[in-house]
């Protein structure tokens, strides 16, 4: 967690009280519940074998979720990242299978990953059309070609390379899976640099509001589009992940994952409206509900039962936050 | 050559023959509207240059030009000399032109002390933001000015004054040539107008141009070196304050002279109590305040910063809860924390913030005036938009609203336009009292006489008008009765006859 927590630092960090008051702390609170009640009825859930691998099962959200959190900020959404994982990973596989070359294949995987980056932000920012829409189509198009493309059969990781396999079940000093290290150093990384590097602090003004940032002489635009390129790149980044995991190119990889990570996101206190949230409190919100998931199945609940109550909480969380921010503005 | 109002004396002296900024034979053209036409206007470095006009003569659009808002579509600036091009705000702030805009622009999530640096964060090693000399320069800045502002505060959670002064400290924290300030008194107290004043001093001393942009008159005559007057988008005249008037000024702004700039035509008003409030206190404000408010009456409440005027005004419209007491409209209690039945009953808020909770800016004219009377206008649950459209134009044209279209967005009407807007969508309603809350905040003196016109017309009509202001000519022109509040209590209430302007700041004093 210690890595998770320098991405926290906060504008104003000689303010102790403003940060109790955050959202932060409240969702830390209920991941130690989550925990502590998990801990209390499954057996062996506090395990470290446990708790390492539900972060590395955490580390595809955590990772796209950067991206998503950020585009959030920026007053934008991307619900594209999901097939994304799975189109990427067809240069991905097929570039391994030619060369034997696991940069090469990154580096397509990334190249593709960038090329959905630029035209998603490039049709929101500079075309002006509405990013829901947009991202919606690519999420369309990129999941039908997949499907032509493969003609729904898996395209299988011929070069067994053991850099990619590392990927998957590798794990830091036998412990951390190499998954989850990826996802917290992007964490630090990018946590930083939204709280302490000027284009960070640009991202929330843009979102917070758009023509206030443009009277502070920000280009509004190249932000934006800036935001989508780093979406895309950090969905590539898990989609890489997911491909060694699974250890094939598969059409349906990904589904539905744009939403977890929205849900996630917006758990953990990231608003669609723009300019509001951190990506310490994405990050916390995809581990309450992975923690969630994995104690559920350790209690035998069925899956059926864990997505009715992952929509419960998602709209308790939001409609307490809500309430919140209405007590904090005085209405 | 630019002076940094943190660290003044860091400026080389400044050749003052050379304008700071030059402007000439600017032309902007909307679709439909001349805004400006072969405008001049010279800056000089040192000087303070006041920039008057009514609503529509041009100053927002000649300011917005040089802060890049807008591009022009003719003419040249020139920055001492040099030609520039300005583009965008971005090329404008590197110009060293800073404006102070009278609509708050701060992000409201962030810190006072990150909006101050918005537009550059100062950064230390390898690029990151030194927070630390945000907070500490801030502080300094705030001190230096004499303004009291915490800069660890989220600037959403502070009063418009506060925001205000934010916004004005901003302008000083990085390098500037020239300050443009847009009405930045609006809201602020007589003593944060003379802590301004002595900055905007100090601001000229330093080598600076400063631009300033108001309806007071008053003001302008205390700190103007100069000052340029437009009229529907020309230049009328640029002349140095001693040789101008209030009589002169005014002439130069509408063209013509106004004698009388409250005309009361309304007769006196009836015995009949249309707005009845007894022991009303709120939880955070008010205190055991009663009062009432006969048909065709304007009732003025005055009190100085903090008073409660606004919170009287939203609570006795059923908008905001009250703790005790009672709100009687017509003969009908009005239950506290309900506007519904407020609308229903026929009492209305013409509210101070016209932008934020009154107009929604991207609708259209015709349905921002009939948005409290749809009920009227529906057939079997449609809106018969015919029958609404005929309503409105007639609302337009009574009071002559300035407007190319009911379909216009309400946002590109000017301030006053916006209010008879607003005034109109009560109207139709069927209003029994009208609550107005600084109507003419923001609003020029050629429009101000119209709305003063249209309040004695309200009452005129039977209405009864209870108007919260904190100007002083206003309330003794306008009022028939006159309440005084200080600190969320009611200090005083006398007739107009009885009033002097001793008598009501003593009440509002405590």
């Amino acid at each position: 967690m210690s890595l998770v927590s320098t991405a926290s630092a906060k504008a104003e960090p000689s303010m102790l009280a403003r940060l109790f008051a955050r959202q932060e702390l409240a969702l830390l609170v209920c991941l130690v519940l989550v925990l502590m009640f998990f801990s209390a009825t499954v057996e062996n859930f506090l395990s470290v074998r446990n708790m390492t691998n539900v972060l590395g099962q955490a580390s595809l959200a955590l990772t796209a979720g950067i991206g998503c959190a950020i585009v959030f900020i920026s007053g934008e959404v991307d619900i594209s990242i999901g097939s994304l994982l799975a189109t990427i990973a067809l240069p991905l596989i097929i570039i391994m299978n030619d060369t034997n070359s696991l940069l090469l294949g990154v580096g397509g995987a990334l190249l593709f990953g960038l090329i959905i980056g630029v035209v998603n932000g490039y049709l929101t920012a500079y075309a002006g059309i509405n990013s829901l829409i947009v991202t919606l189509g690519t999420m369309f198009i990129m999941r039908g070609g997949v499907y032509l493309y493969t003609g729904q059969r898996a395209i299988p990781d011929d070069a067994s390379l053991d850099s990619f396999i590392a990927l998957s079940d590798g794990r830091l000093f036998n412990i951390i899976p190499y998954s989850a290290v990826i996802a917290i150093v992007l964490l630090a990384a990018f946590g930083y640099m939204m709280q302490h590097r000027p284009f960070g602090r640009q991202i929330y003004a843009v979102g917070g509001n758009q023509e206030v940032a443009r009277l502070a002489g920000y280009d509004v635009r190249r932000v934006k589009f800036i935001c989508f390129i780093i979406s895309s790149l950090l969905a590539t980044v898990a989609g890489i992940i997911l491909a060694a995991r699974v250890g094939s190119a598969q059409h349906t990889a990904g589904l539905n994952f744009e939403f977890q990570v929205v849900a996630a996101t917006v758990l953990g206190g990231v608003s669609l409206a723009g300019g509001i949230g951190s990506l310490t409190g994405m990050a916390l919100g995809v581990l309450i509900l992975q923690f969630l998931s994995n104690g559920l199945r350790g209690l035998g609940l069925p899956t059926e039962w864990q997505l009715v109550i992952t929509g419960m909480i998602i709209i308790a969380a939001v409609a307490f936050d809500e309430a919140k921010r209405r007590r904090a503005n005085g209405g | 050559m630019s002076v940094d109002f943190l660290h003044p004396g860091e400026g080389a002296a400044i050749d003052s023959d050379v304008p700071a900024l030059e402007l000439r034979g600017i032309g902007k053209r909307f679709p439909g509207v001349v805004a400006l036409d072969n405008v001049d206007f010279t800056l000089e470095p040192g000087k303070i240059h006041a920039l008057m006009g009514e609503n529509g003569a041009g100053k927002s659009t000649l300011i917005k030009i040089m802060a890049g808002v807008y591009g022009k579509d003719a003419g040249t600036m020139r920055m001492r000399g040099r030609e520039v091009d300005i583009r965008s705000p971005r090329d404008s702030l590197k110009e060293g032109i800073k404006v102070v805009f009278q609509e708050i622009a701060l992000i409201s999530e962030f810190t006072v002390a990150e909006n101050i640096f918005l537009e550059g964060y100062p950064t230390g090693k390898a690029g990151s933001i030194d927070w630390k000399k945000i907070r500490t320069d801030s502080a300094a800045l705030f001190n230096r000015i004499g303004f009291n502002v915490d800069p660890a505060a989220r600037t959403g959670s502070l009063p418009v004054s506060q925001q205000q002064m934010v916004e004005i400290a901003r302008a000083l924290a990085h390098e500037a040539r020239v300050v443009v300030m847009d009405e930045p008194t609006s809201s602020l107290t007589p003593n944060e107008v003379s802590l301004l004043f002595t900055v905007i001093r100090r601001l000229a001393a330093l080598g600076i141009a400063v631009v300033y942009v108001s309806h007071k008159l008053d003001e302008v005559f205390e700190i103007a070196d100069t000052v340029t007057v437009l009229r529907d988008g020309r230049h009328i005249s640029t002349r140095p304050i001693g040789e101008h008037s209030n009589d002169t000024l005014i002439q130069d702004m509408i063209g013509r002279r106004i004698d009388n700039l409250f005309p009361r035509k309304r007769g006196v008003p009836g015995s009949k109590v249309a707005l009845s409030v007894e022991n009303l206190s709120t939880a955070k404000k008010l205190n055991d305040v009663s009062f009432e408010a006969r048909a065709g009456e304007v009732l003025g409440f005055f009190g100085l910063m903090g008073a409660g005027r606004t919170e009287l005004a939203k609570a006795i419209v059923g908008y905001d809860p009250i703790t005790s007491g009672t709100i009687t409209v017509d003969g009908h209690r009005l239950a506290p924390h309900d506007t519904r039945t407020g609308v229903k009953l026929g009492i209305g808020l013409l509210t101070e913030d016209r932008k934020s909770e009154g107009l929604m800016g991207e609708l259209p004219v015709y349905q921002n005036a009939s948005l409290a009377s749809l009920g009227a206008f529906a057939r079997l649950g449609f809106v018969d938009k015919a029958k609404e459209h005929k309503a409105v134009q007639n609302y337009v044209d009574r009071f002559r609203i300035k407007t190319p279209s009911l379909f216009q967005q309400v946002k590109n009407l000017s301030g006053g336009n916006q209010q008879k807007v607003l005034i109109s969508r009560w109207l139709m309603r069927g209003l029994k009292v009208i609550v107005v809350d600084e109507p003419t905040r923001g609003i020029d003196v050629g429009a101000k006489s119209e709305i003063f016109a249209l309040i004695d017309r309200l009452a005129g009509e039977g209405l009864a008008v209870v108007m919260m202001t904190s100007e002083m000519p206003e309330l003794l022109g306008l009022a028939d009765r006159i309440a005084v509040m200080c600190e969320g209590s009611l200090t005083a209430i006398m007739s107009r006859e009885d009033a002097t302007q001793e008598k009501i700041l003593n009440a509002a004093i405590g």
